[in-house]
């Protein structure tokens, strides 16, 4: 699902790439590209994310109506497909990060654990 | 992966706009690609470095496509789209066992739909009025007996009941001769009360509907409404023909409506042409007003509608509270009150939403019994394809144990494989479905045969509901024969499968009980089905040679109406007599004669007789008939003499009885110059007639019971006035040309009596045909089915047995190779198949049993036990042969196996 220039950084925790591009898009409407460009420059060039497995998932959130998609124009002045939260992605996003704040502290109480 | 409806409705718009789509697609990754390539370009890598790494990046572009179309695609739908093509090509590829079975379904479906559309026009099929649930017969419960005639007394005190009913309303048809353009012409109609349109809720599309002003005594105009049929065809659609008068029966009537096209009343069998209110009965029928008869005349069919909130039951209860009242209300005699409800006499209700036909009381046993039969059929066919799909199924092993082995999930090789039989019903369904209709309407042609005036009419068209049979049995179908032949193609362990060679013996003695157990169940319905048909065929012969009591052959039947001549007594027994000799001096004819009921023609009369000395009255049958009856007819005078001439108005009552009347009223004496007496209703005197001969039981109403007890009395000594009677005429040559004596009749009609319509021609033996139509149809049926049943079984057998020896085929040849005799190997298959059809004709024989007794409990078997030897004897020969015939072929060929070559496939 990524690829990380860290080898030891391990697998990420399943459904995180899609908590990520909702995420991404709540600077508002991105094509697909910006999104990775952004998941990409936001983790401190940790993250990179594939496109076989970016747009996939873009679709995938599409379908279930979290994301709406139209096209416009991009700031190169080429057609694109531009993605942006819907209401139900928003609802989604925050529970998703919810869950993910819960997870990971609580994978950082058993670590730092004595 | 559930997309919930949002991802369904834009799969939905992606399954219609798939273009766009690749191309939005296409362009969206360009879009990607494009930005990565400047991204690289600018951190200063070659354009050629650029593009391999984007290639790496990328990969194929078509697998991208599939991968991103697959999230927009309905899954099953496509592969369900992949699914029926491949079942068409392995169909296709086995022509032969597609059409068998195809055909075999298209059989059993046609048929099963054919008499289902009839059940439904007749049994299911609600009345076209609106809120049809509301409507409810009236029946008089007598005991257990069940009657759905009401005399008018008691129709008109329920009218006037509105307790649970809103309305009540009764009608009757009858045969009316209207006077039109072109003469005096016989025409449906029927006589309903006033609340009779109000009650079905029925509007005019001109003028108006009768209403219970019109359907009173003494009302000044008599009006009468046009079916939408006739007013287009008789009246030219004019809409004029308001007010216009219309002479029905010498009563002129005032037209004062028009019904809307496809309303026929409340009985769903009748086409009448009008209908003229109830209460104009005693003007048509002057002299003989069944109204007028009071109780004594049961001639209404009275239905209601119920109030709103009233349950049928809560109906039924205050029609029962009713009935004494009632009673009170319409009959003077109080032992005639007292003894009915003594014999449970109440009214009640039954649902009558389908409307009331007297057709359903007599066709819906015969209906069911056909229907169980075609059900047999089917099932036939059914037992017949899974043997074949299991077979088919099994020589497929292989490959499915291939594709298992590659990853396939079971559930969709089952899948696959219901949709393979699942197309078999569909296009069998289809070729049924497209003879369904000829076949129900020439079935319901014969059946309804007998009814020459006012011909009642089943409409069988198709509708929803046999639209709907039609999926529930293919999908039954696609279960019954499918699903058994798939799990059991696709059960066995995979490597099991692949180690064993293709014709090894194994997995066949390991599988063979089941399809052994199918052969045997199909050989068993096979032969209950040949003896169901057998019984009812030789039940048919009985009846026919049983007879009537005389030669049919050769009595042609003309009938006169001569109500409207107002003649009785000697005056009209001479008017008869005029018309005799006219008739008899035509060529051909040795014999005339006259008679008032002829048989089965749905006419009867009795009166209770007591012999003289005796107390107790006795049911008799009653006929009237002219002098020469019996001889004419031919039957037999075992004692005494017929009437003569000098039998008039004025003379000694004489009387003529049956052999049966005899033995009842006079057991120990001879009835010769005895006396008996009977009551006349209508003027309270006692009449006395002397016996003056004993004649030969003939049957009365009905052709499956014996004779009852009859007697005769002469036309002119018939105190009822104005009667009608009907010539009997024995031609010379039974061949003779019935078409010239019609004419003859006309012309000498048009001499004696110009007033009356022109005579109808019928000949008895049509009478009597058209009598035993029900049994003609449903033996020809059975017969029919019996053959199906025996040539699907033929096909089953064969089919399953070449392929199981087939399957044996390497096996047969180590035997012949270690120097088994041919004529050895043709007695092993053929033992093994014998003992197969063995038990199935044991099993047949015991369920035929069944069957049987349950035709006999229905009535429908006549002088024929349920286990008549011979018909079982025939059964069982007839299916030995086949079975015989179909077991020889496959054992013949494994005989003749080159024992090299069948080692060889190994």
């Amino acid at each position: 699902m990524f690829r990380e220039k860290d080898a030891d950084a391990g697998q990420l925790i399943q459904g995180t790439l899609e908590m990520l591009i909702l995420r991404a898009l709540t600077r508002g409407p991105q094509h697909g590209y910006a999104v990775a460009e952004w998941i990409h420059n936001t983790s401190q060039q940790v993250l990179r994310v594939e496109e076989g497995a970016l747009y996939p998932a873009l679709h995938r959130l599409e379908l279930r109506g979290l994301l709406a998609a139209k096209w416009g124009m991009s700031e190169n002045n080429r057609r694109a497909k531009f993605y942006q939260l819907t209401a139900e992605g928003k609802k989604r996003l925050e529970a998703e990060s919810q869950r993910w704040a819960r997870l990971s502290a609580a994978v950082a109480f058993v670590m730092q654990a004595s | 992966m559930s997309y919930g409806t949002h991802g369904f409705r834009l799969r939905i718009k992606a399954l219609f706009h798939k273009r766009r789509m690749d191309r939005d697609m296409a362009e969206e990754l360009a879009f990607h690609q494009a930005m990565m390539r400047e991204k690289m370009l600018r951190e200063g890598a070659s354009p050629g470095e650029a593009e391999t790494a984007m290639r790496r990046d990328f990969g194929s572009e078509a697998r991208w496509h599939e991968r991103l179309r697959e999230l927009w695609q309905f899954r099953s739908l496509e592969q369900l789209k992949r699914d029926v093509v491949f079942s068409m090509r392995l169909l296709k590829k086995s022509p032969v066992f597609t059409s068998v079975a195809v055909l075999t379904l298209a059989l059993g479906i046609g048929a099963n739909m054919a008499i289902f559309s009839m059940i439904n026009a007749l049994l299911l099929r609600p009345l076209p009025v609106p809120h049809s649930d509301e409507l409810a017969v009236i029946r008089i419960n007598y005991g257990p007996q069940i009657q759905y005639s009401m005399a008018s007394p008691f129709f008109r005190s329920l009218e006037r009941r509105h307790d649970v009913f809103s309305q009540v309303f009764a009608f009757s048809r009858y045969p009316f001769n209207v006077r039109m353009r072109g003469g005096i012409e016989a025409m449906p109609g029927e006589m309903v009360s006033g609340d009779y349109f109000s009650g079905l809720q029925i509007w005019p599309i001109l003028g108006r509907t009768l209403t219970p002003q019109d359907d009173r005594p003494g009302a000044p105009v008599q009006s009468l409404v046009l079916s939408y049929d006739t007013w287009k065809h008789r009246f030219d659609s004019n809409p004029a023909v308001l007010g216009q008068t219309l002479e029905v029966s010498k009563v002129m009537f005032t037209i004062v409506g028009v019904m809307p096209k496809g309303f026929y009343g409340a009985d769903p069998t009748e086409r009448p042409d009008f209908f003229i209110p109830l209460a104009t009965e005693p003007l048509i029928n002057p002299e003989n007003s069944i109204t007028k008869a009071g109780y004594h005349g049961w001639w209404l069919s009275v239905m209601g509608r119920r109030q709103a909130g009233v349950t049928l039951p809560q109906a039924s209860a205050a029609l029962a509270t009713a009935t004494e009242p009632i009673l009170r209300e319409g009959v003077p005699d109080a032992n005639w009150i007292a003894h009915s409800l003594k014999d449970h006499f109440r009214f009640d209700a039954e649902a009558g939403g389908r409307g009331f036909t007297y057709m359903r009381l007599t066709f819906s046993k015969p209906l069911y019994v056909v229907f169980a039969m075609c059900g047999g059929i089917l099932l036939l066919a059914c037992l017949n394809l899974t043997s074949l799909l299991l077979a088919r199924g099994a020589s497929r092993e292989r490959e499915l144990a291939t594709r298992l082995a590659l990853g396939a999930a079971r559930a969709r090789l089952v899948q696959q494989m219901l949709l393979e039989s699942f197309m078999l019903g569909a296009a069998g369904a289809a070729i049924g479905l497209v003879f369904a209709p000829l076949v129900s309407q020439s079935l319901s042609a014969v059946l309804l045969a007998n009814n020459s005036i006012a011909a009642p009419h089943l409409d069988t068209s198709l509708d929803v509901r046999v639209f709907g049979f039609a999926v529930l049995l293919v999908a039954v179908l696609t279960l019954l024969i499918g699903l058994l032949p798939a799990l059991m193609a696709t059960g066995g362990s995979v490597s099991e499968h692949l180690k064993e060679g293709q014709h090894a013996s194994r997995s066949y003695t390991r599988r063979a009980l089941l399809p052994r157990l199918l052969m045997a169940s199909e050989v068993g319905l096979a032969l209950t089905l040949l003896i169901g048909a057998g019984l009812l065929a030789a039940s048919l012969t009985r009846l026919y040679h049983s007879g009537i009591g005389y030669d049919p052959k050769g009595l042609e039947l003309l009938s006169f109406s001569m109500e409207t001549e107002k003649l009785h007594g000697d005056a009209l027994a001479e008017r008869y007599r005029e018309i005799g000799e006219g008739l008899v001096r035509q060529p051909g004819v040795r014999s005339v004669s006259f008679v008032l009921i002829t048989p089965f023609m749905g006419m009867s009369w009795d009166e209770g007789f007591t012999p003289e000395g005796e107390k107790t009255e006795k049911d008799m049958w009653m006929n009237v008939v002219s002098p020469g009856y019996f001889s004419t007819s031919g039957i037999a005078m075992l004692a005494g003499h017929d009437f003569s001439a000098a039998d008039t108005a004025s003379s000694s009552l004489k009387i003529v009885i049956n052999h049966a009347a005899a033995k009842l009223l006079f057991p120990d004496r001879n009835p010769i110059g005895q006396h008996m007496t009977r009551k006349d209703a209508r003027s309270n005197k006692t009449l006395s007639y002397e016996v003056i001969a004993v004649v030969g039981d003939a049957k009365y109403s009905d052709v499956h019971v014996p004779a009852p007890a009859t007697v005769y009395l002469t036309i002119a000594q018939n105190i009822d006035p104005f009667v009608s009677y009907n010539a009997v005429v024995r031609m010379a040559d039974a061949k003779a040309q019935a078409g010239s004596l019609l004419a003859a009749a006309r012309d000498v009609t048009h001499r004696v009596a110009p007033d009356i319509p022109a005579p109808t021609l019928t000949s008895l033996y049509q009478v009597v045909d058209n009598a035993l139509a029900t049994e003609r149809v449903m033996v020809l049926l059975a017969l029919y089915f019996a053959a199906v049943a025996l040539m699907v079984t033929g096909i089953g057998l064969y089919g399953t047995l070449a392929y199981a020896t087939a399957r044996r085929t390497s096996e047969i040849g180590i035997r012949i190779a270690l120097g088994a005799q041919r004529e050895r190997v043709v007695a092993l298959v053929f033992r093994e198949n014998a003992i197969l059809a063995l038990s199935g004709v044991v099993a047949g024989l015991v369920l035929a049993l069944f069957a049987a007794r349950t035709l006999t409990h229905l009535n429908f078997l006549f002088a024929t036990t349920a286990h008549d030897p011979l018909v079982l004897a025939l059964a069982v020969l007839a299916l030995a042969i086949v079975a015989t015939a179909a077991s020889l072929v496959p054992a013949m060929r494994a005989s003749r196996i080159d024992p090299i070559r069948a080692i060889r496939c190994e």
